[in-house]
């Protein structure tokens, strides 16, 4: 009875740590500070440690030690998609594998639930969330965020033929709007008083309009450019004005040391060219951010 | 309609492929939670008290909790609370946590049925059975078996059928069954992107699947109807 | 000496005592009837015979040979109990017949799985099959069912399914043939046949006890009557004594409602 007891009151604590990642995470921060001490004892610490003691562990030992960067992304072109061969290819994708081979580590890009990205990470049953994630305030008190390397903007969506209509906000007030909930588009429809629906993905917020359920829709410019306009599955769609403007960045475990390496790369790889190479294979090298 | 017989030949083997997971999950489930039930629902009737309340907790905390709660409990709990993500990230870590998943939900619904079903074999049936001098066992797999067969298949049929559709949950921890994978078109995959149509597509595979499965058990429904 | 001597049994169940002090004895080849209403705790006993029950004090002998003793509280163990309850066969009042085995199937069942416990069975599998088979055959035919071997029991009348658990029950040849109120769930036109086989078994003097509500015929079939009432054996004797020349008032009053009715 006793041990049921115990179990339950386990069950009840992992149900309110999902119901909420974030405050799981902060628990972490306060183990930032002790990284150093713990690098130096990387070697005594095994993995073993099944008890907190995982939390003061260096992030980089733990990923070396195990061989593999775990990715986590979705099929998200041109950052990160699958090619004929069903091999990862995409900008991300590319330069993650660049970065795990400079940690001397393979690369294992597994796809995930966006929506539980956090969880993944914290769960460690991925390293690092890549995948043309945009900055937003949410994004970055839940993870240890790199440096920005690509600028994108939130563009509405509308169908074609009415694309003159709706040059400027003013004219959005009488649009019923999709966007992916927790989104920066969610965000942007909220700033501007909007009347909008939030749903699971931005590719579903496409699917609103072409179903007639919603007017407009709001998402990434990089992926407008990818899945709107001729010879795409949503021809008679359209982007008209971009809203903000904002960056993409890479999300590690909180207090990871994988975040200070990646910055380090970013900065080594643009200095010398490659990753300006990479960008141009993928045609999003105006984006690039200045490392 | 052009495009979509253009891109028909790629999303039939995306969607195969998604299906086999689907399949593989369904197979599995039913491979370990139809033994497993049994034993639950063994451990329910138990005259030893303390196993029987055991076993009717934890079947009324499985069957009391939505599936999807208990995929991300049992995907996410091992890395999230004890710091060791036992699953790993890959596809095959996936796959067990969500195999373990179903076959606990599925075993807990099953002994429930089979309890039902094996209560309901009369009792004379034992008594004539000893009163013959067969032993337990033999009571059970000579005499009662059958006629527990034939009363749980409608609801087993019911709860099967369920199965097949209840799979797709699985993609709350990112297991790339079918509707994952009709999904990925409409946000783009393989050249594809804004296809809306894959994934009610996947209607059609679930559709001849569950009438496969209901004339198989209409067959078997018509084989015990021998007796009554 | 006696085929069955009891002595002394009680049986409670929770707080009623259903059996108070019952002793009896059975001589080989009679038949023993047990009458009385409903509740008096005849069907108690049938159930005790066969250990379906197991009786808080009291002496059960077969043959001399202890089955079961109260007082020697050794626990018997399953196949212990197995073996002395074929002792005894027991037909019950609705049957149980098993649904998915034809008629000569559910005759041959009990049989063949004891046939199994023999040292020399894989060697003779195929003739021991014959022997029971052949021996359940001969045994439907004689409650005169040769044409119903094949059928199962939802395809049987009520009579039809009786007859085929007595032969059920004989093919294990027990030394004593318990009936508990084999007629009472049976058409009143369908309650002849079934006793009349019951007859044929007495006429070859097959030990047997009968509960019943059937009281021209336990008169008729019974060597030896027993009342019971209210758990206690209340007269006893020759079934003239004791249906026509009752002593005991309750007695009288018993047999008076089924002489009027």
């Amino acid at each position: 009875m006793k041990k049921m007891f115990t179990t339950t009151a386990a069950l009840m604590m992992a149900l309110s740590l999902i119901g909420c990642g974030n405050s799981a995470s902060s628990e972490d921060t306060t183990a930032t500070a002790s990284t150093e001490e713990t690098v130096v004892e990387e070697t005594a610490t095994e993995e073993t440690s099944t008890e907190e003691a995982s939390s003061e562990e260096s992030d980089l030992a733990y990923v070396q030690e195990k061989g593999t960067l775990v990715v986590g992304l979705t099929d998200f072109a041109p950052m990160d998609y699958k090619d004929e061969d069903g091999e990862w290819v995409g900008f991300d994708a590319d330069m993650a594998k660049a970065f795990a081979e400079s940690l001397g580590v393979s690369v294992e890009f597994v796809e995930i639930d966006w929506d539980n990205k956090i969880m993944e990470l914290d769960g460690k049953t991925i390293d690092c969330v890549w995948n043309g994630m945009t900055l937003t305030d949410e994004v970055k008190s839940a993870m240890d965020c790199s440096n920005a390397y690509c600028n994108n903007a939130q563009v509405v969506i509308v169908p074609a033929d009415v694309a003159d209509n709706y040059q400027d906000t003013e004219s959005l007030a009488e649009l019923t709007f999709a966007v992916e909930a927790g989104s920066a588009g969610e965000a942007e429809a909220t700033a501007l008083g909007l009347n909008f629906t939030p749903v699971k993905a931005q590719s579903d917020a496409l699917m609103e309009i072409a179903a007639g359920t919603s007017d407009a829709a709001i998402i990434d410019s990089l992926m407008a450019a990818a899945m709107v306009g001729e010879g795409t599955g949503y021809a008679d769609l359209t982007y008209t004005i971009g809203l903000n403007s904002e960056e993409y960045g890479v999300g590690f475990r909180k207090g990871s040391d994988l975040t200070a390496k990646l910055n380090e790369f970013f900065a080594a790889s643009y200095a010398d060219g490659t990753m300006m190479e990479c960008a141009k294979t993928y045609g999003v090298q105006a984006a690039v951010v200045e490392q | 309609m052009e495009l979509i017989l253009e891109q028909l030949p790629i999303v039939i083997h995306a969607l195969n492929i998604g299906f086999l997971q689907t399949l593989k999950l369904f197979f599995v489930t039913l491979i370990g939670a139809i033994p497993l039930g049994l034993v639950i629902a063994f451990g329910s009737m138990s005259r030893f008290k303390p196993l029987s309340y055991l076993t009717k907790i934890i079947v009324w905390i499985v069957r009391g909790t939505p599936l999807m709660i208990q995929l991300l409990i049992i995907y996410y709990f091992p890395g999230l609370v004890l710091g060791n993500p036992i699953w790993g990230g890959g596809e095959t870590g996936r796959f067990l946590a969500a195999s373990v998943s179903f076959i606990l939900n599925y075993a807990c619904y099953f002994s429930e049925i089979y309890r039902g079903g094996i209560q309901g074999v009369p009792v004379g049936q034992t008594e004539a059975g000893l009163v013959l001098g067969m032993t337990k066992t033999q009571i059970f797999f000579k005499v009662k078996l059958l006629q527990m067969i034939k009363r749980i298949v409608p609801p087993m049929s019911n709860e099967i059928i369920t199965l097949v559709k209840d799979t797709s949950l699985a993609r709350i921890i990112a297991l790339q069954e079918i509707i994952w994978a009709g999904q990925a078109f409409m946000k783009g995959s393989q050249g594809i992107s804004g296809a809306i149509w894959p994934l009610f597509f996947t209607a059609v595979y679930y559709l001849i699947c569950n009438g496969i499965l209901t004339l198989l058990f209409g067959r078997l429904e018509k084989k015990l109807d021998y007796f009554r | 000496m006696s085929i069955l001597e009891v002595e002394h049994i009680q049986k409670s169940f929770e707080h009623t005592e259903v059996l108070k002090d019952i002793s009896f004895s059975l001589e080989k080849g009679q038949v023993l009837s047990i009458i009385g209403s409903s509740g008096s705790g005849k069907t108690t006993l049938l159930r005790c015979l066969n250990f379906l029950e197991r009786p808080d004090s009291g002496i059960i002998r077969v043959n001399g040979e202890s089955l079961f003793d109260s007082s020697a509280s050794s626990r018997k163990n399953e196949a212990e109990i197995r073996k002395k309850r074929l002792h005894f066969g027991l037909v019950f009042q609705s049957f149980n017949l098993f649904p998915q085995y034809t008629a000569l199937q559910n005759v041959m069942l009990a049989r063949e799985l004891l046939a199994k416990e023999q040292p020399d069975y894989k060697s003779r599998k195929k003739e021991i099959h014959q022997e029971i088979e052949a021996q359940a055959e001969i045994l439907l035919k004689q409650m005169g069912l040769a044409d119903r071997m094949q059928n199962y029991p939802h395809q049987l009348s009520g009579g039809q399914c009786q007859r085929v658990a007595i032969a059920r029950a004989l093919a294990l040849q027990p030394d004593i043939l318990c009936f508990d109120e084999p007629t009472s769930a049976l058409d009143p036109e369908l309650t002849g046949e079934v006793l009349k086989v019951i007859k044929e078994l007495a006429d070859t003097k097959t030990t047997m006890i009968i509960v019943t509500h059937e009281m021209a015929f336990a008169r008729d079939v019974a060597d030896h009557v027993i009342f019971m009432d209210d758990g206690c054996i209340l007269e006893q004797g020759n079934p003239i004594d004791v249906m026509e020349h009752p002593k005991e008032e309750r007695t009288k009053q018993f047999l008076a409602r089924f002489t009027q009715g």
